[in-house]
């Protein structure tokens, strides 16, 4: 096998449990810092793996396992606590379902900043603009502010712009879950290409057929560790028996306290994950069977809300 | 193809000078961002508003009219050592040093956003965070240097000397940079984590104006025995002074700073950038896991 491309040896994220609110000088001044939550969760622990070039890695698992931290630990925007990741090569993340726009600037101006912090120059700029918004549909919207476009055309866009860089390294999170089929038909074709030209990719999906069709390893991780390292087979194998026996447990702790039912249901899928923070994770859980990109939205709060 | 080879944050520190290094390398090559960055800023202040330009140059312009009407014409100073007499004037000693302020006081109070508002691009994508504070710095520093021709201006109608003590004006530059870029580091990633620093500033912002030569020379503070020693040596212990003093310099020979108060002002700028370097590096994993 090649030297990989990207190692991971022994990682951890830890967040700290409890901290809803930004620590203010007041709250120090009237607690002083024993008042300090001393719970840590750790989001992700003792991972290691290696990607070797041209590999198609999905990465599968429930919400709230540490997925999204995982490849924000690849794409280099979280450092982990434990352990070390040599990343070798550029890599072009789209990582929670946006490319880094900011809102007040139009889509034009946009693929000129993101592009250029990625590293395009402003000749590859000028040469691939067109063909960026064309793939992306957003047609003459191109001049309006990012923040009045739909969601959908975000990721439109955002995914028309990274999948032009020409980093051997890219990073997907979620994207195929939003587009409609038109797009996703497109995407597809984007991403066989990209694949075909030797760039290795990281792919977080809910979706089997996504994934079956892309990947040919599967990592699956389950309360921030490594289940299964192997094909993308073993892995969704494992996860299936896995989520089956959750809700088979979770449907027959419902059962016992039939008055709560809602409740219930919602404790014991918490229960079945129980290295989550409770909260606002729970209520998550109990709404895992949700759509797709139901889920890509909520992986987005708990991400948010765990580092809030 | 180049091979970039980026790894990242062991628990153990093994190498912290071969990493500084290469930090410093990976700041020199995202060169391209940062112009990229202050040019979008730049853009954003002179596009949005109708006078543009104008604008940067009215508040000082209007501080330096509010002090020397109050100052100069109510309490009649004579705060130069030789009075009004001094070429240039009291006048020319406000804008010479308000304009300077100016450049301190926006990256006071800008730095403690400078991570947060780019929230969307630091948890995005990997740049050095460093070049996020350092564009702060820098478009205000664009800013101050376009307000280097009112200086002139204001030079030339008080009769001011032009002599090479113009030369303290570049040294006085690069300290105040140096100086301006150890704050934004400091503030920048502090303000993720404790909220409240971004309040706190607008009063430290307040106390430090009051606490600089701006409104009167130095040496009447110093030289005045209402004030106990201890107090004196914090007040100049300040790099600010000793790099408004410098900009002083530039159009008033009498108050070129001796040169073991230069040396103690270099030495503080300094101690203030390894500062803010190191509680960056510190802060930077907490930072990017609050963002």
């Amino acid at each position: 096998m090649a030297e990989p491309i990207i190692q991971a040896r022994d990682i951890g994220v830890k967040f700290a449990i409890n901290r809803r609110r930004k620590l203010s000088t007041r709250e120090l001044f009237i607690h002083g810092f024993r008042r300090q939550p001393k719970g840590e969760f750790w989001a992700l622990r003792d991972l290691s793996f290696d990607i070797a070039p041209g590999d198609c890695v999905g990465i599968i698992g429930r919400n709230g396992t540490g997925k999204s931290t995982l490849l924000k630990v690849i794409a280099g925007v979280l450092m982990p606590d434990e352990g070390s990741v040599a990343v070798h090569g550029r890599v072009a993340p789209l990582l929670e379902l946006r490319a880094g726009f900011s809102n007040d600037l139009t889509g034009r101006e946009n693929i000129r900043l993101v592009g250029s912090l990625h590293g395009m120059s402003q000749r590859m700029l000028d040469e691939r603009f067109d063909e960026i918004v064309e793939f992306s549909e957003v047609g003459d919207f191109i001049d309006t502010p990012v923040k009045h476009y739909s969601s959908g055309m975000r990721v439109r866009l955002g995914f028309a712009l990274i999948s032009q860089l020409e980093h051997p390294i890219m990073l997907v999170d979620e994207v195929l879950a939003v587009g409609d089929r038109a797009f996703k038909k497109k995407c597809y074709d984007a991403i066989e290409k990209m694949l075909a030209g030797g760039r290795t990719m990281v792919l977080v999906s809910h979706n089997d057929s996504d994934l079956k069709r892309f990947c040919n390893r599967g990592l699956y991780i389950k309360a921030g560790r490594m289940e299964v390292d192997g094909t993308l087979k073993e892995a969704l194998e494992t996860y299936h028996a896995d989520s089956d026996s959750d809700t088979k447990k979770a449907k027959a702790k419902a059962a016992g306290t039939a008055p709560a039912k809602k409740d219930g249901e919602a404790k014991g899928a918490a229960a079945g994950n129980g290295a989550k923070p409770a909260g606002s994770a729970a209520k998550e859980d109990a709404a895992k069977d949700g759509a797709a990109a139901d889920d890509a939205a909520k992986e987005k709060e708990r991400a948010q809300g765990t580092a809030g | 193809m180049p091979q970039i080879t980026a790894s990242y944050a062991t628990s153990q520190p093994k190498k912290a000078a071969g990493s500084r290094a290469s930090r410093t390398i990976a700041i020199w090559q995202s060169r391209q961002v940062l112009n990229l960055l202050v040019g979008r800023d730049l853009k954003v202040k002179y596009q949005s508003s109708l006078l543009g330009y104008a604008w940067s140059l009215l508040e000082p312009l209007a501080l330096a009219g509010i002090y020397f009407f109050v100052f100069g014409l109510i309490f009649n100073t004579r705060a130069l050592p030789e009075g009004v007499d001094a070429p240039g004037g009291y006048i020319l000693y406000l804008i010479a040093g308000i304009l300077p302020w100016m450049w301190f006081s926006t990256v006071l109070s800008d730095s403690t956003r400078s991570l947060m508002s780019q929230a969307k691009l630091i948890t995005t994508m990997k740049v050095p965070r460093e070049i996020f504070p350092l564009a702060t710095v820098c478009t205000k520093g664009v800013e101050y240097l376009l307000t280097l021709p009112i200086l002139a201006l204001f030079a030339l109608g008080s009769g001011g000397q032009w002599t090479w003590n113009l030369l303290y004006l570049p040294l006085a530059v690069v300290l105040q940079f140096v100086f301006l870029l150890g704050v934004a580091l400091l503030l920048s990633s502090i303000t993720v984590v404790l909220r409240d620093v971004q309040r706190i500033m607008r009063i430290v912002s307040r106390v430090l104006f009051y606490a600089t030569p701006l409104l009167y020379p130095a040496h009447m503070l110093l030289e005045s025995d209402r004030f106990p020693e201890w107090f004196k040596v914090v007040y100049e212990a300040n790099p600010i002074v000793g790099i408004i003093e410098l900009h002083h310099a530039v159009w008033f020979p009498m108050l070129v700073p001796p040169g073991p108060y230069l040396a103690s002002t270099v030495v503080g700028t300094l101690l203030i950038f390894a500062l803010g370097w190191w509680t960056f590096r510190r802060l930077e994993p907490a930072v990017l896991k609050e963002l």
